[in-house]
């Protein structure tokens, strides 16, 4: 009789799968394929994966409240050819694999039209090796990191850089050190994988000679360990450091040589420079006055400019008490970027008509940065230069000299030169057409 | 108990492998996806059956063993270009290497020193990675099984292609599984978890029958790091966390821990924990940091529920109370 138990087990455990599987997917099967994936008579739905908790997540958890807040206004006035634009948000903690995880889930789950600004170079990477959006005809627009070779169209078919590479900011980095800090002991701070080391190729082919490196595991950031750096860079005699890493990291690094009193020239990297998710870690303003900073965007707080005074006061009314800061005018220009992608992509958008519209038209788009977007049907990178600026007692990055000057360069062998692009006007009350 | 004979038992698993491949061309792809993590789960709840339902012994490290095979299957693709299957072989001997040591070790340890020590082993191991430059670091590195064959179809997909290798592999190992618990071993394993003392009696070389328990369990570990990385794309210390070890462990609770019959009630919790639980925090608006971490928790608050209530499993505790109320058939 125990014999029957054994099979009757197994056979049971056989139809529990099977029903259990079956059950579950029936809602999935229920969407109706008719229309492009991610899209409906009423509705665009994007989505981004991003750490909004975590080592790493201070500041960029802002982005997604920064990007709504430009799409909710986008909505308001009509949205995109009649439809709403929202936005899935996923928390990867910064964790490749959980970008992995997430990923499947906002392409297979919450059938999203795009990935929209997802962030960091090692989960983008796992993602596209994994996910592979590529094969999948899913289209990744602008990127939330500076590795460079997310604009190689061979790897990355359907991914678009956006920020300017981390090799180009080292280069033109390079160029300042040059003209502002010749003769002086570098030291530099990086993240210890793709991110770092695609600086770190940049101050290469620059001809930088760093006195100290410190690589720092992604998550391993903390005043404890950053005691370490401070310790490898002081008994180095550096007398610049350049941090090059996430916004932790940098608050982590500036936090700790105070402490440790400890006070060198210090050069921001953008990816970290954010004056208030430093300041928020508790790092008192005055240790960031006179630290070099990069921006492509205008500062936020320039508000003589027409797109930082918009996006403010959008920003202010969707999210109220919360400060205008960089990771915000990042992520509400993406917005800004993507809405004209959409609009490009024709009546009924579809993942191919939207890679198409920005290889033909992205070049043509309007946005806050003040370098152009470089998009074509042969490149996919984005803005490709910086200005330079330091910070002031209040923690504010300011221009030197009041004003704008831009450095321009490639992700290869390229030199570093003055931009003389001019930005467009911006659309009639920040909607283009 | 009486044995099925085992053409009956090939029958029944040639069954369920027919009905893994109904199944896999009628669900969508997300359910396909989530199939090949069930088929990763019930490999790694599996190895912790065979430890500490059969052999009595303790492995809340069980994560970092998955985490052997999933490097060694990266790295032996990476450095030596085998072909997939000889992947896969590579991480199962790699774990049952490490399984090996780790249970010349354990042959010493017993009880809370047994639990102790394997946790450390799962704390510590994955940071290993950090420490030389060839594991890749805190990114880790790629495994790619490469696209399905051509012949299976242009829409045929890449996850079903997993899905598929994840099923024939789970269906191999839970057969060789249930044949090495049906032999002397399996005896031999019941009978130290029985009594030590009394096995040591009989005759039974007790070191020795333990240090085999820990290897074949870390084997299939290994094999379940080999498909949990081949599911991902990637190995990295964050693959192989803390929370791996013990969702494993509250899969094998859950799946009642001396037998494989519940093995895919423990695997099936394990994945539909987070798609449950995410829903509902969508539906309330809960924020993100409730989200990352209430899996998490539910998971943790399953495991004692499940210790304090049907400490055998449910399918144990089924087949008990039918035995008692003398209703089996």
């Amino acid at each position: 009789m125990k014999s029957f138990n054994r099979r009757k087990l197994i056979s049971a455990s056989a139809i529990l799968a099977v029903t259990a599987l079956t059950a579950t997917a029936v809602p999935a099967n229920a969407f109706s394929p008719k229309s492009e994936v991610g899209v409906s008579q009423t509705e665009i739905k994007l989505g981004i994966t991003l750490p909004m908790t975590g080592a790493a997540s201070p500041g960029y958890n802002k982005v997604p409240a920064a990007m709504k807040a430009y799409f909710d206004y986008v909505n308001a006035n009509g949205g995109v050819n009649g439809r709403k634009v929202t936005l899935v948000v996923k928390d990867d903690q910064y964790v490749p694999t959980q970008a992995v995880a997430k990923t499947n889930e906002l392409i297979l789950k919450d059938r999203v039209l795009a990935l929209v600004a997802p962030l960091g170079t090692a989960n983008n990477k796992a993602v596209a090796a994994s996910v592979n959006p590529g094969k999948r005809g899913v289209p990744v627009l602008f990127v939330n990191t500076g590795f460079s070779g997310f604009a190689d169209q061979k790897k990355f078919p359907t991914t678009y850089a956006i920020l300017p590479s981390y090799v180009m900011e080292a280069k033109i980095m390079a160029e300042y050190i040059k003209d502002n800090f010749a003769g002086k002991t570098i030291g530099l701070v990086y993240q210890d994988d793709d991110f770092g080391t695609d600086a770190l190729s940049g101050f290469k082919s620059a001809g930088v000679k760093f006195a100290a490196t410190v690589g720092y595991a992604s998550g391993s950031q903390s005043a404890t360990t950053a005691a370490g750096w401070v310790t490898k860079l002081k008994a180095a005699n550096c007398d610049v450091v350049i941090l090059f890493g996430v916004s932790s990291a940098t608050a982590a690094g500036l936090g700790t040589a105070a402490a440790l009193k400890y006070a060198p020239q210090w050069i921001l990297g953008s990816v970290g420079g954010d004056a208030t998710t430093i300041k928020a870690s508790g790092v008192p303003a005055g240790v960031l006055y006179n630290a070099v900073g990069a921006s492509f965007l205008p500062a936020t707080t320039d508000t003589s400019d027409e797109y930082v005074s918009l996006f403010q006061s959008i920003y202010s009314k969707a999210v109220p008490g919360s400060a205008f800061d960089n990771n915000v005018l990042v992520g509400m220009n993406s917005a800004f970027v993507t809405v004209q992608a959409l609009k490009a992509a024709g009546a009924n958008p579809t993942r191919a008509s939207l890679l198409a519209a920005i290889d033909s038209k992205g070049s043509t788009f309007a946005s806050a940065a003040l370098l152009p977007l470089n998009y074509s049907k042969t490149s996919h990178v984005g803005y490709n230069g910086y200005w330079f600026g330091k910070y002031s007692p209040t923690g504010d990055l300011k221009p030197d000299g009041g004003k704008y000057t831009l450095y321009t360069t490639d992700s290869g062998s390229g030199a570093v030169v003055k931009s003389t692009w001019k930005r467009p006007a911006m659309p009639a009350k920040g909607l283009p057409n | 108990m009486h044995k099925l004979s085992n053409k009956v038992r090939i029958l029944i698993f040639i069954v369920i492998g027919f009905a893994i491949y109904l199944l896999s061309n009628n669900v969508d792809e997300l359910r396909v996806y989530q199939g090949a993590q069930v088929a990763v789960y019930v490999v790694g709840i599996a190895s912790i059956i065979l430890l500490t339902g059969y052999s009595g012994q303790v492995s809340l490290g069980q994560g970092a063993l998955l985490g052997v095979g999933g490097y060694a299957a990266a790295l032996s693709q990476l450095k030596w270009h085998l072909p997939i299957p000889a992947t896969f072989a590579i991480a199962i001997l790699a774990a049952a290497g490490a399984g090996a040591l780790l249970g010349i070790a354990a042959a010493r340890l017993s009880g809370p020193y047994l639990a102790g020590a394997t946790l450390a082993l799962a704390v510590g191991l994955p940071s290993i990675a950090n420490q030389f430059t060839v594991l890749g670091g805190e990114q880790g590195l790629f495994f790619d099984v490469g696209f399905p064959p051509s012949s299976l179809g242009a829409d045929f997909t890449q996850y079903k292609w997993f899905f598929w290798i994840a099923s024939l592999a789970t269906l191999l190992a839970i057969f060789w599984l249930q044949n090495v618990m049906r032999s002397r071993y399996g005896r031999t394993w019941k009978a130290i978890r029985g009594s030590e003392v009394a096995a040591e009696l009989a005759g039974v070389n007790v070191a020795r029958a333990k240090i085999l328990a820990f290897t074949l369990s870390a084997g299939v570990a290994g094999l379940a790091g080999a498909l949990l990385a081949m599911t991902i794309g990637t190995v990295s210390p964050s693959a192989f966390p803390l929370a791996l070890s013990f969702s494993l462990l509250t899969g094998a609770v859950l799946a009642g821990v001396t037998t494989l019959g519940g093995v895919i009630i423990g695997a099936v919790t394990l994945v539909a924990i987070p798609e449950i639980v995410g829903s509902i925090v969508n539906r309330a608006g809960a924020s993100e940091a409730i989200a990352s971490n209430l899996p998490h928790i539910v998971v943790g608050a399953l495991l004692i529920l499940t210790v304090v209530f049907v400490p055998n499993g449910p399918v144990e505790q089924m087949r008990s109370r039918r035995l008692k109320n003398g209703t089996s058939l």
